[in-house]
């Protein structure tokens, strides 16, 4: 292996799945994927191994490649041929999320590897508009897609089509994103093919071998700077909005040199409600956490966790059995799995790690008809709070933290779309943990209905409070507030109602929590 | 003799650089070109020394690319800055769009925040969407408000106010209120009349912040040259006089990159070629621009980690140069920058403490950079430190010095290459239609390689590489831009509507030019508009015809791939360009002589490492090399300001206009 080729196809795979990207980014027509980026598109190797990927949103870090292992061994596919799946129970996240994944063929039929991207739809059926909703089965949150191929031969499957475009609100935008899926797919085959012909098969293949191999090492050296031991971490879910039962996520984690093991199953049984999240999901989780403990210019790819095994409990909540609602795993469960796995690693080394960030990406939809236009309106977004305080610094305000790093709407924009009146849009200010370094403060974010509407808010962080480290206070919780004619009535963390014009729903979201004890406190 | 110095200006720009300040001077149909060492402190200082050096007497009509706003926004040092905002919307700027730039940071925090909290003021008015007035502006809060921010001591106010593009009278109000206070104002309405509050509240905050140091840097040169003699080039890639500049410095913020960009679309389409890919590889970073025929503009860059949504040239910049620093990291893979030794202290043969190799190391000891031409000899090289460093790193990968030091460079390119082609992808492009042109010190030896490796057909190396973003400023126009936000269906606007929103811009524009010393007949007023499909979050920039919605469903088609032509269009903001053409130089062409033998252009032989072997390579002087010359690689051609490096086997020709080409399809 050379130091020089070794970082010169570093930058050639990655380029094939930025690519990808920027070919997806281009074509697709909703702005949940063009312009809030929530996809991600990868290279593999023949066996199904990551390469190397091109992400924008965490949460898909880790279950791409379970998507690809489980069609790799699945189905055969043939030269031309591009297998779906969103079925999160076949490697997904939630239904939302399809991945689209191709073989890339040698000249004498054999496979070469694979290229895959995923992107989030703004609908794909059930219950609710935008497919995010308080579900309490996986058939209500939409449609489900096993593993099947979508494209034969070169051709899309119009039949599969018609069933999936006849199941959305929003048929002409999912055709647009799909067939930007297709594009962006068919780049990557075309870039890969190109760098097979001008460096040889051999060499390819063995630096995709190599390049999983280097993250591998990095990993393994990060963390062997990890001391050695058990360290365990217990946190818990504020609810699954049916019940006030709160839901255990427990990680117990062995660092045995160059080597992390986390066991997940003293978490919660799987619940009634959408917060249950597939094996993915904690997959996703538990790389991302480790991926920060490595420079950003590794490639991410099956390297990075070769050294890292993950248990969970099939019945249990970060293992839920066939069917189970998981439409709020994907973005709430994912938030509190990072804060158990980085609460367990800071037992281990506190001073390198920070607090607890608000551990909730403040889900909030709102729809109806808007009487002005007599037409439908559905308004989706989630808001950003604090982040948590460092032995180094303070943590940072009004931000989106861990698993997402979604845009939010800008105020005018949001007027000029919907019957809603932006009043306040601020940082909460003493929300963040107190302590020698502060955590970050939460947003406050208050709407004003011009007309009757359905509102759904799935947030977390509502009951159990953002954790503090080494002595420091915990972050505020946050609180959802409904005001009718200057009647605040104060709304449980996860709720969907039917509000009239005029009406005010106040969103102020959590504070990170702090670091050490503040001295001034102390002494007093 | 003096006659004609009076009756025929000459006609100079002066691009400061970190090092260097660049001139280049026209007179008597030709070019003078000359560079002198930056004065950091105070930037005017080395621009006045060098304007010295032009024989005294003259006329001159200057043309400044000036790094202060820039500098003073990267280096947080502008203004005390207060905001002036709606109550409940005082963090908008701090909040920003709520994203983190890098997602494996733990510890992520936002750069430096331009004003304080305690600076931002809210005042209790609204407008809405419509454009109707939901709540009076509270008046006795405005004294207040006025009286803390004289109490505060603040140099400058920024007034942003919600959906003030549809209505200003707040905002207005608000400036009345601040006259005879002694701090500079600066409004939304009149620095961008576009709607996305955080964008336009940063934008306007970021000219508010720059104005007192720019007004002040500006008053000093114009105190000195007179004021009619000077223009401030733009970000725009269009010149506007000083008096403009002060009003909204934040339209100059990236005034030097911008020149290069013109000067490269200049000198491709002379040459013949108008799909440009300019790379401009200096001693930290590496400006790239996709040019399509015309100047590329964008209406969302981020500058110093804020957006500014005036149209700025499209460039994107790659932490890869000169002083970036190879390294071997943990997983064994030999990685180039983002780390820089910079210009201070610079790559090891420099000789002032760097100990770490850097690509100018290796290109010094491939033998492709000659010591004794570095900038004229300007800068002493020392190759035996160097020369120790590889040594010893060498070592200790079992390699040899010369396949680290290639194998630095090879890095290098791949990080560049990796670069160009996202700025490409990403538009819809492939890199091998278009022609590379490279400028700045270190480009032209990297720029052979690269093309080769992206598929690129030909490099054009302009005359005098070292300051094509100085000869972009003086080949420039007066350029001016304005915009509208108006927000409705298009097909709910009549004929009437629109002529009047473009007439409103229109006659804004023409009383600014005529500022600018020009009559309506002397203007191109270019009309465009911003449309998206209903339901898009973006827009895109179509210009004007009497069938839009053609127009923009071609558009789309062009840019994404697709188009829906039953699709509802929303029209976002009404758009336009005014240019006002200069008297400027031609860059002339010259009659190609009969011989094609370059050998008296030839200084020396030298011993030169290409993939591995050591090969004896003739050493040209460019400016002994004559139109119609052909060279056959290896060589070295050096000239004062820059190095082109010719692999084995690729033919490099002269052109009609000095330009260097280099066929990069194959080599023989």
């Amino acid at each position: 292996m050379d130091p020089i080729k070794l970082e010169v196809f570093k930058n050639k795979f990655i380029s094939v799945a930025e690519e990808m990207g920027y070919c997806l980014s281009r074509t697709s027509f909703s702005p949940n994927i063009k312009e809030r980026r929530d996809f991600s598109c990868a290279l593999f190797d023949e066996q199904g191994r990551m390469v190397a990927q091109a992400a924008h949103i965490p949460v898909h870090l880790g279950s791409m490649p379970m998507s690809v292992k489980s069609v790799v061994e699945k189905i055969r596919m043939r030269q031309g041929d591009m297998v779906m799946l969103n079925d999160p129970f076949s490697g997904g996240t939630h239904l939302p999320d399809i991945t689209l994944i191709a073989p890339v063929f040698t000249k004498d039929g054999q496979i070469l590897a694979y290229v895959a991207n995923r992107a989030h739809h703004a609908d794909i059926g059930g219950i609710s508009p935008g497919s995010m909703t308080l579900s309490s089965s996986l058939f209500q949150e939409g449609l489900i897609i096993p593993p099947v191929k979508f494209v034969r031969n070169g051709l899309v499957e119009d039949d599969l089509l018609q069933i999936i475009l006849r199941n959305t609100r929003t048929p002409a935008e999912r055709k647009g994103d799909l067939s930007a899926q297709i594009s962006a797919n068919l780049t990557g085959i075309k870039r890969f093919k190109e760098l097979v012909e001008s460096r040889g098969q051999v060499v390819v293949t063995n630096y995709m071998q190599h390049l999983n191999d280097y993250s591998e090492r990095i990993m393994q050296e990060a963390i062997s700077k990890i001391p050695d031991g058990d360290y365990s971490f217990l946190d818990y879910l504020d609810d699954d909005g049916f019940s006030t039962e709160r839901i255990r996520l427990k990680v117990l984690l062995n660092i045995t040199s160059d080597q992390a093991f986390l066991d997940f199953s003293g978490s919660s049984d799987q619940v009634f409600g959408s917060v249950n999240a597939t094996p993915s999901i904690t997959r996703s989780a538990v790389m991302y956490v480790f991926r920060c403990l490595i420079p950003e210019s590794v490639p991410t790819n099956d390297g990075c966790m070769a050294p890292i095994s993950i248990r969970t409990r099939c019945g249990s909540v970060l293992n839920p059995r066939n069917s189970a609602a998981v439409a709020s795993g994907n973005v709430e469960t994912s938030q509190r799995i990072v804060d158990v796995v980085l609460g367990a690693l800071s037992m281990a080394m506190e001073e390198r790690l920070p607090a607890a960030s608000q551990g909730t990406m403040n889900n909030i939809s709102i729809g109806g008809i808007d009487t002005t236009t007599g037409r439908s309106f559905s308004y989706y977004e989630t808001i950003g709070g604090g982040t948590g305080a460092s032995a180094r610094a303070d943590g940072e305000h009004a931000i989106h933290s861990h698993m997402t790093n979604t845009m939010n709407t800008p105020v005018e924009a949001l007027e000029f779309s919907y019957p809603l009146r932006v009043q306040e849009y601020s940082i909460r200010r003493g929300s963040g943990g107190r302590g020698h370094h502060r955590g970050g403060n939460g947003v406050v974010r208050e709407l004003k209905l011009l007309c009757d509407a359905q509102v759904t808010v799935l947030s977390e962080r509502r009951v159990l409070r953002p954790y503090g480290l080494s002595g420091g206070e915990h972050g505020k919780c946050g609180m959802n507030t409904v005001i009718k004619n200057n009647q605040k009535t104060l709304m449980p963390g996860k709720f969907s109602t039917h509000l009239q014009s005029g009406d005010i729903i106040r969103i102020e979201t959590p504070g990170g929590g702090s670091y050490g004890s503040d001295g001034v406190t102390l002494t007093e | 003799m003096k006659e004609e110095q009076i009756t025929i200006p000459v006609f100079v720009s002066v691009d400061t650089g970190g090092t260097f300040t660049d001139f280049v001077c026209f007179r008597n149909g030709r070019f003078q070109v000359f560079k002198y060492p930056s004065s950091r402190e105070d930037p005017s200082e080395a621009v006045l020394k060098g304007l010295e050096q032009i024989v005294p007497g003259c006329s001159l009509r200057v043309i400044h690319g000036s790094t202060v706003a820039t500098n003073t926004l990267l280096e947080r040092k502008g203004a005390k800055t207060a905001i002036i905002t709606n109550k409940g919307f005082e963090d908008i700027l701090e909040i920003g769009r709520q994203t983190r730039s890098r997602i494996y940071d733990l510890f992520y925090r936002r750069q430096n925040q331009l004003v304080d909290s305690k600076l931002r003021f809210g005042i209790n008015c609204r407008i809405d969407s419509g454009g109707r007035r939901i709540e009076e502006l509270d008046r006795r809060e405005l004294t207040d408000i006025v009286k803390a921010i004289r109490a505060h001591g603040v140099d400058s106010v920024a007034v942003c106010l919600l959906f003030s593009f549809l209505d200003p009278s707040d905002e207005m109000l608000i400036e009345k209120a601040m006259e005879n206070s002694g701090v500079e104002v600066s409004l939304s309405c009149d620095v961008l009349k576009e709607f996305r509050e955080y964008e336009r509240l940063s934008t306007t905050v970021i000219d508010a912040y720059v104005k007192p140091v720019m007004r002040r840097y500006l008053k000093g040169l114009s105190d000195a040259l007179g004021e009619k003699m000077l223009s401030i080039m733009q970000s725009n890639g269009g010149r506007i006089s000083v008096k403009a500049a002060s009003r909204q410095p934040v339209r100059t913020i990236l005034s030097g990159p911008a020149g290069g960009v013109v000067g490269a679309l200049r000198t491709g389409v002379k040459a013949g070629f108008d799909k440009i890919i300019s790379f401009d590889m200096g001693g930290t970073s590496t400006d790239v621009a996709l040019i399509d025929g015309k100047l590329p503009l964008r209406t969302d860059s981020i500058i110093a980690g804020l957006p500014v949504q005036v149209p700025m040239i499209d460039i994107q910049t790659v932490g890869a140069g000169g002083g970036s620093i190879a390294r071997f990291d943990e997983g064994g893979a030999l990685t180039v920058g983002p780390q820089s030794a910079g210009a201070h202290p610079g790559p090891i043969c420099y000789g002032k403490g760097c100990s770490e190799p850097t690509v100018t190391d290796a290109n010094l000891l491939l033998g492709r950079l000659i010591p004794e031409n570095f900038l004229g000899g300007a800068v002493p090289i020392l190759k035996e430190p160097a020369e120790r460093v590889f040594n010893n790193l060498a070592r200790l990968w079992s390699m040899t010095r010369k396949e680290l030091a290639e194998g630095i460079c090879t890095v290098a390119n791949s990080n560049m290459e990796r670069a160009i082609r996202v700025v490409s992808v990403e538009k819809g492009h492939d890199p091998g239609d278009f022609t590379l042109v490279s400028f700045g010190g270190a480009g032209a030896m990297h720029a052979a390689f690269l093309a080769e490796s992206l598929g690129i057909p030909r490099v054009l190396i302009p005359e005098h590489p070292g300051v094509l973003s100085a000869m972009g400023m003086l080949l420039s126009d007066v350029i001016m831009d304005y915009s509208l936000t108006v927000m409705q269906d298009f097909s709910l606007f009549s004929e009437e509507d629109l002529n009047s929103f473009y007439a409103s811009l229109e006659s804004r524009a023409i009383g600014d030019m005529r500022d600018e010393g020009f009559m309506n007949d002397q203007l191109l007023l270019e009309r465009y508009a911003d449309l998206r499909y209903k339901g898009q979050s973006y827009e895109l920039i179509v210009p004007w015809s009497s069938d839009l919605a053609q127009g923009f469903h071609a558009a789309h088609q062009r840019a994404y791939g697709y188009c829906d032509r039953e699709g509802e269009i929303e029209m976002v903001n009404v758009r336009l360009r005014a240019v006002a053409e200069t008297d400027k130089p031609s860059l002339e062409c010259c009659k190609i002589p009969q011989t094609k033998d370059p050998s008296e252009a030839v200084i020396c032989e030298r011993s030169c490492v290409f993939d591995g072997v050591t090969v004896a390579t003739k050493l040209y002087r460019r400016s002994l090399l004559r139109e119609g010359f052909e060279l056959e690689g290896p060589a070295i051609i050096a000239e004062y300001s820059s190095t082109t490096v010719l692999p084995p086997g690729m033919i490099l020709s002269v052109d009609s206009l000095r330009n260097m080409v280099i066929d990069c399809t194959g080599r023989r």
